[in-house]
């Protein structure tokens, strides 16, 4: 429970700040430390007193803020921070469970030395040697063979990561994050900057819409913020007086837990989303009797409706139901941009918003505003990852430092990053958890968990104002590890000459700090303070700082005069099923080593701690598979096997399977659990550059072997094969 | 109350038998009887020895070594889950108070209307009850999730005013159970009382000593015999109505929970029947074995107690019928959708052949064979068709337990139910059984010698001209 | 009778036909999205264990609350049914509680909704056959939490061990710190003050929690809805959460 907070902790909570502010001589760890004669018991001790801390959830790059509750130096319970306009108090079920990865018993305790990558054979180091490693490998190697490959979270990190290599000239820090990968940013972002000439994350203002088309958006699950999209759901749902009940209609090939609360599910086949958008979009102006746009002049009803599966009544009656909607969207998903026409699929979609003249209208699109701090990083598609790849296989590189991102796990396989390590003499990983990358590194040089940890991140979108989360360690460390931050400065430090220079700040909160202070002045926050000691205290408290007035800016432009001709996606790979691989709603990219997430049913199947496959019943029987027969998967870039469940809303002509399981690595709960589907996939790129994910076509081979599912829903008398 | 007690037909006119087939026709000096018995009792060959270590190990192991790991363990090593809270252990349960009431049946109930054919085997039948009901008792507490606190079932005062609850049918139970232990061990003991001193006087060393404590000194006074006789003519009355009640509250334990199926108000009648039907059958293989593996005890025990088993055995057997047709009668005008899923569950889920099992044991064969007096008699085919009986009835109880407990409101929860060490408990709780019967056969007299000899004084044959005629004479 | 009778307890409060209770919950199906945030809340504010794969697959997850959902249809008509989460509904005529024979299962006067009390338990599990909902879960063994996730345990919140049955308890620490909170400034509990963690953190504000005896709070005006059904009516269990169904 989020308390209001009281003057008296406010004065506490500032206090804290001032103190740490203060006592920064005695190096990082003093931040948390401080020594005082038991006599004056520190607040937080007392028995059976709770103390809160804001912090950001580090779980997903969304940033939404959290308020820890702790006891005696310990992480109780997390619950949303009510003031953040990300999260609202609210959170996810991963965020819930991030405790299982403070308190993970498979943590990475103090830093490691590797002999031999992939050997497991780690030795102990001292934080001194760690830091002469760091230092070393700056300082030794020439700017240009220097890489950063850094999650999409925490941002302080890579501003820090970011200031640094610009100040000895090394090739800026790449961002990559699995979700931004599934999810196309960049091809989405591209497709807005085709259309209204920004690039950027647009905002779909879903919670004042009341007719939502879907094309794979999974909103409700993983996608770019769902906290604050499911809360916009929420008011969609809900009405208001004026306005009645909002209605969803999803188009995709599979039913994802966001097509199971959608009032319609229109399984559109594999890459033809944009030309099922182009068909609605002229039957909608011709509904409406307005002139047809260039835009949707050029597609042909008949033929989209053959091509996509969607039979044309429907289509005339789904174009029907926008152009009499008072507030109809349209949200291009994952699925529908990771194909080789994604772009244009894109732009499809985007483009029946302009048409419904919703742009900066309450329910339409708009641009999320900029966050707070300047933002110089954006994800990285999968061609600048390929480019990384390159650079490392030719050896251009001789040190990579990897943080917060497990590349090994996260790219697909195909795409060979774990073989292009090889050709880096030197790897540093900064994980907190022995994943996959980790497990390639020299040395592991482990990070603090997010919620031991002090840092920012902007909210990219899901809030209609510009939001900066705010992070503080919610308890003192528990293992002998130490902020990435600080390890880099104090390696600059100890390298001395420009970096030395470029970064000369004592420790991690001195850098965020400096970060923070254009903020001071900036007005219209939600609260003032004359310095920036002050100012962090409020930050702290708060848990960020954030605009009090919405800031969101109206797309502008001429889509409707853009030819858009996205066609037919083309498919790789021979095979009778189209794959699809989406994030599990549950794990998330990185959940699969926090024991609770694996014990929450996936909300569609409620399968429990493993992979399956999903199939249609009737492409099922056609097979002779049934419910935990476990299948061969085939593409041309690999193989899986993994146990099947027979699912009633997917396409016949697609299977799919969840993304989150299948590591190699990662901890006793993640570890030989499941498959990844990455394995399969084969690296086409759609034209902007991302991963066309869903245009895989793969073949299946019984393999006569048997897995039990944990399923928490009943496998007998109302479902499936078992009925009678 | 005061039935007379009914002169032994003959089997079949024109057929002459000879009246001597009959226990009750064909006496034996008291002296010599008492000497069988006693014989009975101390002869004991390898064998014996053989099966009863071969028990013990299986006690020790299934019964007393399963459970302790599984007190350990927690119930996790056994089958039970979610929605099948209860498996095997309530299924062992139910099974085994329904065998032990057929001792109390057969002694109590043919006491009070005089069937004489009772005589031989009150003894066996009652031991049958006692050690039933250990059993019983025993797969109670493998059953409970803390057997270590399951004293806080008895309503003892204490400091913190913890009562129990008596609006539940497990405390029902459990005070119904404790009851029917201790009527049914009174009742027990009781007519072994001239037995003992019986053995007392013959025998010496710790026989003797044992069975002088036991004895009570009874001396065979006519005062004492009719304190005795006046007592049983109590105890008889008075553990009916328990036996009864036993049954119908182990089946309040289903009926008056909230569960499709179990909520039915015949249930009473319905497990009581179903107890007898075990129980009997239970019954006739007990003296089975024991007249073919016990010296002089195919005197005692005849094809005549064979036969009579055999018709109580039908009758019972159309009675459950009944009863279970009866459940589908309540649930076809009653209507509930949710028991009439639960019905259909049974024959057609996957657990079906359980269903058929059942009936093919329970109704189909004894009505099939046991109208026909030469398989009544013969005991190898009385044994098989008592073991089918037993086994349909075990698929009772199991289907109406766990496979019961399949199927609730909440079909997202339907979850079958897979036996862990439920199994070996099982097991080790029939070995237990066996065992307690095979030591008791050995330190009790298993023929009560007195009742025999009683029926013999006062069985007579008379001539009238050349038909023989049995007489009875009223022995109060 | 002598004075000093020593009164037995009773196994049921004094609850009365149509009465409505004291703490309720509405959950708005229409609005529920299936996300689990809200078991993943609970698991973590009430010290559940977790089972592992092979137990969940038998039917032995500890989830107090789970999210329900049935297929329905054909291809490509097919749909889910709402996702509607399942937790203990408090019932006012609670089928648990009279088959306990150790009251380990009893109704709070305070509160007025169903307890177990874990130290007397002695794991029948009675209770939970007798549960038409299905919501009570028993600790079939003492689940593994290895070092150092016990440093999230929930002080508030009993850690329970193996052969006793637990269910959702409308987060009662939670209700016992708000009421004491209250006292302490000597007031009454405001509406929304006690936020059980599901309710709390469901991001589509699908679950709300309150005093169904106030008529103002937002929970017995949700609950008077037209919407409003309860499961299992028919068997009189008098719930106290209320499912809004339909849009």
């Amino acid at each position: 429970m989020t308390k209001k907070l009281s003057r008296r902790e406010f004065i506490k909570l500032a206090g804290a700040g001032a103190a740490v502010t203060v006592l920064t001589g005695c190096g990082p760890a003093a931040r948390y430390v401080r020594r005082e004669p038991y006599a004056l018991m520190p607040e937080y001790n007392y028995n059976g007193q709770s103390t809160y801390y804001a912090t950001t959830c580090r779980e997903c790059p969304a940033a939404c803020g959290l308020v820890v509750r702790t006891m005696q130096g310990r992480a109780i319970k997390v619950e949303g921070n009510q003031r953040n306009p990300v999260n609202l108090g609210k959170t996810c079920a991963r965020g819930q469970a991030s405790l299982h990865g403070l308190y993970n018993p498979d943590r990475i305790r103090n830093p490691l030395k590797q002999a031999g990558r992939g050997s497991g054979n780690f030795s102990d180091l001292d934080w001194e040697a760690a830091i002469q490693v760091v230092s070393a490998a700056l300082k030794e190697n020439r700017p240009s063979e220097i890489a950063f490959l850094l999650g999409l979270a925490p941002d302080h990190l890579f501003d820090l990561v970011n200031d640094l290599t610009k100040a000895i000239g090394a090739p800026a820090p790449v961002r990559f994050g699995a979700l931004s990968m599934f999810e196309s940013r960049v091809t989405l972002s591209q497709a807005a900057q085709n259309l209204f000439g920004k690039a950027g994350l647009p905002y779909f203002d879903i919670g004042r819409a009341d007719l939502v088309f879907s094309f794979g958006a999974n909103f409700l699950e993983t996608w770019l913020s769902p906290v604050a999209y499911t809360r916009g759901y929420s008011q969609m749902r809900k009405g208001q007086s004026t306005r009645r009940r909002g209605t969803l209609i999803q188009f995709e090939a599979r039913m994802s837990q966001t097509g199971a609360v959608a009032d319609e599910w229109i399984p559109v086949r594999p890459g033809t989303e944009g030309l099922v958008a182009l068909a609605l979009g002229r039957l909608v102006a011709e509904i409406s009797g307005a002139p047809l746009p260039k835009a949707f002049a050029g597609v042909d009803v008949a033929a989209a409706a053959a091509e996509s599966g969607i039979p044309e009544e429907t289509l005339h009656r789904l174009a029907k139901q926008y152009a009499d909607a008072t507030n109809p969207l349209a949200i291009p998903g994952g699925a529908a941009l990771a194909q080789s026409n994604g772009l244009k699929n894109a732009e499809s979609i985007l483009a029946l918003n302009a048409l419904a003249g919703n742009l900066g209208q309450p329910g339409g699109l708009f641009f999320s505003p900029a966050a707070p701090l300047p933002d110089e990083s954006h994800p990285a598609s999968l061609a600048e990852m390929s480019e990384l790849i390159q650079k490392l296989e030719s050896g251009q590189v001789k040190a990579l430092f990897i943080h917060g991102v497990n590349p090994v796990f996260e790219l697909p396989k195909a795409l060979g990053f774990e073989k292009a390590l090889k050709s880096v003499p030197l790897v540093i990983s900064f994980a907190t958890f022995p994943d996959e990358t980790a497990m390639q590194a020299d040395y592991v040089i482990p990070d603090h968990h997010g919620l031991e940890s002090w840092g920012y991140q902007r909210a990219l979108t899901g809030a209609g104002q510009p939001v900066l989360s705010g992070a503080q360690p919610v308890v003192a460390p528990y293992y002998d590890t130490r902020a990435t931050a600080d390890v880099l400065l104090a390696a600059a430090a100890q390298a001395g000459g420009k970096l030395a220079e470029a970064l000369p700040f004592k420790d991690e909160v001195a850098y965020i700090q400096s970060r923070l202070l254009p903020l001071v002045t900036t007005p219209d926050g939600p609260y003032t303070a004359p310095e920036i000691n002050t100012f962090l205290a409020s930050f702290q408290q708060y848990g960020g700082w954030w605009q009090n007035g919405e800031a969101l800016t109206t797309p502008v432009g001429a889509p409707l005069e853009k030819t858009l001709a996205p066609g037919v996606a083309e498919a790789h790979g021979k095979g009778e099923f189209f794959l699809l691989s989406f994030v599990s709603p549950v794990l998330g990219e990185a959940g699969a080593n926090k024991p609770w997430l694996q014990e929450i049913p996936d909300p569609t199947t409620t399968v429990m701690w493993n992979s399956w496959l999903e199939i249609h019943p009737a492409a099922a029987d056609e097979l002779g598979l049934h419910d935990d027969d476990v299948v061969r998967v085939v593409s041309e870039a690999g193989s899986v096997e993994l146990p099947v469940y027979r699912y009633p809303a997917i396409r016949p002509d697609t299977i799919a399977i969840p993304f989150g399981q299948g590591h190699s690595a990662y901890g006793r709960y993640a570890q030989g659990r499941g498959v990844n589907p990455l394995d399969l996939v084969y690296p086409a790129l759609n034209e902007a550059g991302d991963l066309a994910l869903a245009g895989m076509k793969v073949r299946l081979e019984k393999t006569g072997r048997k897995q039990t599912l944990a399923r928490l829903e009943s496998r007998m008398g109302v479902y499936g094969e078992d009925e009678h | 109350m005061t039935a007379q007690a009914q002169p032994i037909s003959h089997a079949h006119e024109g057929h002459h038998p000879d009246p001597r087939e009959h226990l009750m026709l064909d006496p034996k000096p008291r002296g010599e009887m008492n000497a069988m018995v006693m014989e009975a009792m101390h002869a004991t060959s390898w064998k014996f020895w053989v099966v009863a270590a071969f028990l013990g190990l299986v006690v020790l192991i299934c019964l007393f070594g399963a459970w302790g790991y599984m007190i350990m363990e927690g119930l996790g090593v056994a089958g039970v889950n979610r929605p099948s809270y209860w498996g095997i252990f309530l299924v062992n349960t139910v099974f085994w108070i329904g065998i032990s009431h057929a001792g109390t049946f057969v002694s109590a109930l043919l006491r009070v209307f005089k069937a004489e054919f009772r005589r031989p085997f009150t003894r066996a039948a009652e031991l049958m009850t006692t050690f039933g009901l250990v059993q019983a008792g025993m797969s109670i507490f493998m059953h409970m999730g803390r057997v270590w606190l399951s004293y806080w079932m008895f309503p003892f005062p204490n400091q913190r005013q913890l009562w129990t609850n008596f609006h539940s049918p497990l405390m029902w139970d459990f005070l119904a159970i404790n009851t029917y232990l201790l009527a049914s061990t009174m009742y027990l003991f009781l007519p072994l009382i001239p037995d003992l001193a019986m053995a007392r006087d013959r025998s010496t060393g710790w026989r003797k000593a044992l069975y002088r404590i036991l004895a009570l000194g009874f001396r065979g006074t006519e005062g004492e015999w009719t304190h005795l006789r006046h007592a049983l003519g109590i105890f008889a009355f008075a553990i009916l109505p328990v036996m009864f009640s036993v049954h119908t509250i182990v089946s309040w334990d289903f009926a008056v929970a909230m569960r499709p199926g179990w909520n039915s108000t015949i249930f009473g009648p319905y497990f009581v029947i179903g107890a007898l039907h075990s129980g009997i059958a239970a019954v006739a293989m007990v003296l089975i074995v024991v007249r073919a593996t016990m010296k002089n005890m195919k005197y005692f025990i005849r094809p005549e107690h064979f036969d009579a088993l055999g018709k109580l055995m039908l009758i019972v057997s159309m009675a459950w019928a009944y009863f279970f047709f009866n459940d589908y009668m309540v649930q076809w005008y009653g209507g509930d959708k949710w028991t009439d899923a639960l019905l259909h569950f049974h024959e057609a889920g996957p657990l079906g052949w359980m269903w058929f099992g059942m009936l093919i044991c329970n109704v189909a064969i004894p009505w099939l064979t046991l109208w026909n007096k030469k398989v009544r008699t013969t005991p190898g085919l009385l044994f098989t068709i008592g073991l089918l009986i037993n086994v349909g009835m075990w698929f009772e109880r199991y289907i109406i337990v766990p496979i019961s407990l399949t199927i609730n409101r909440m079909p997202f929860t339907w979850r079958e139910y897979v036996p862990g060490i439920e199994v070996p408990l099982g097991i080790g709780t029939l070995a237990f059984f066996i065992l307690l019967y095979m030591i008791a056969s050995k330190l009790v007299p298993l023929v009560p010698v007195w009742e025999v000899q009683e029926g013999q004084m006062a069985h007579s044959l008379r001539k009238f001209g050349k038909e023989t005629v049995v007489t009875v004479s009223d022995l109060e | 009778m002598a004075e000093n009778t020593i009164k037995i307890p009773e196994f049921k409060a004094e609850w009365k036909e149509g009465e409505a209770g004291r703490w309720g919950m509405v959950i708005d199906t229409d609005l529920c999205t299936g996300c689990q945030a809200c078991v993943a809340a609970c698991a973590m504010e009430n010290n559940i264990p977790f089972v592992g794969e092979t137990d969940a697959a038998y039917g032995r997850s500890m989830h107090w609350l789970r999210v329900e959902r049935f297929w329905e249809g054909e291809y490509p008509e097919v749909r889910t049914t709402d996702f509607q989460p399942v937790l203990c509904q408090q019932c006012g005529a609670a089928p648990c509680e009279p088959v306990c024979p150790v009251f380990a299962s009893v109704h709070s006067q305070a509160e007025q909704i169903n307890l177990q009390v874990y130290n007397r338990c002695v794991g029948t599990r009675y209770c939970a056959n007798n549960c038409p909902y299905q919501v009570r879960v028993f600790n079939w063994r003492d689940w593994e939490r290895p070092e150092p996730l016990n440093n999230q345990l929930n002080p508030d919140v009993t850690v329970r061990r193996r052969g006793i049955m637990e269910k959702c308890t409308f987060c009662i620490q939670r209700i016992h710190k708000a009421e004491d909170q209250a006292k302490a400034e000597g007031r009454e509990v405001a509406d929304g003050e006690v936020i059980p963690a599901c309710a709390q953190v469901c991001p589509a504000d699908a679950i709300v929690f309150g005093r169904l005896d106030d008529p103002e709070s937002r929970v017995s005006q949700l609950a008077k809805s037209k919407r409003g059904v309860q499961l299992l009516e028919e068997l009189g269990t008098q719930p106290r959460v209320t499912y809004l169904k339909g849009a």
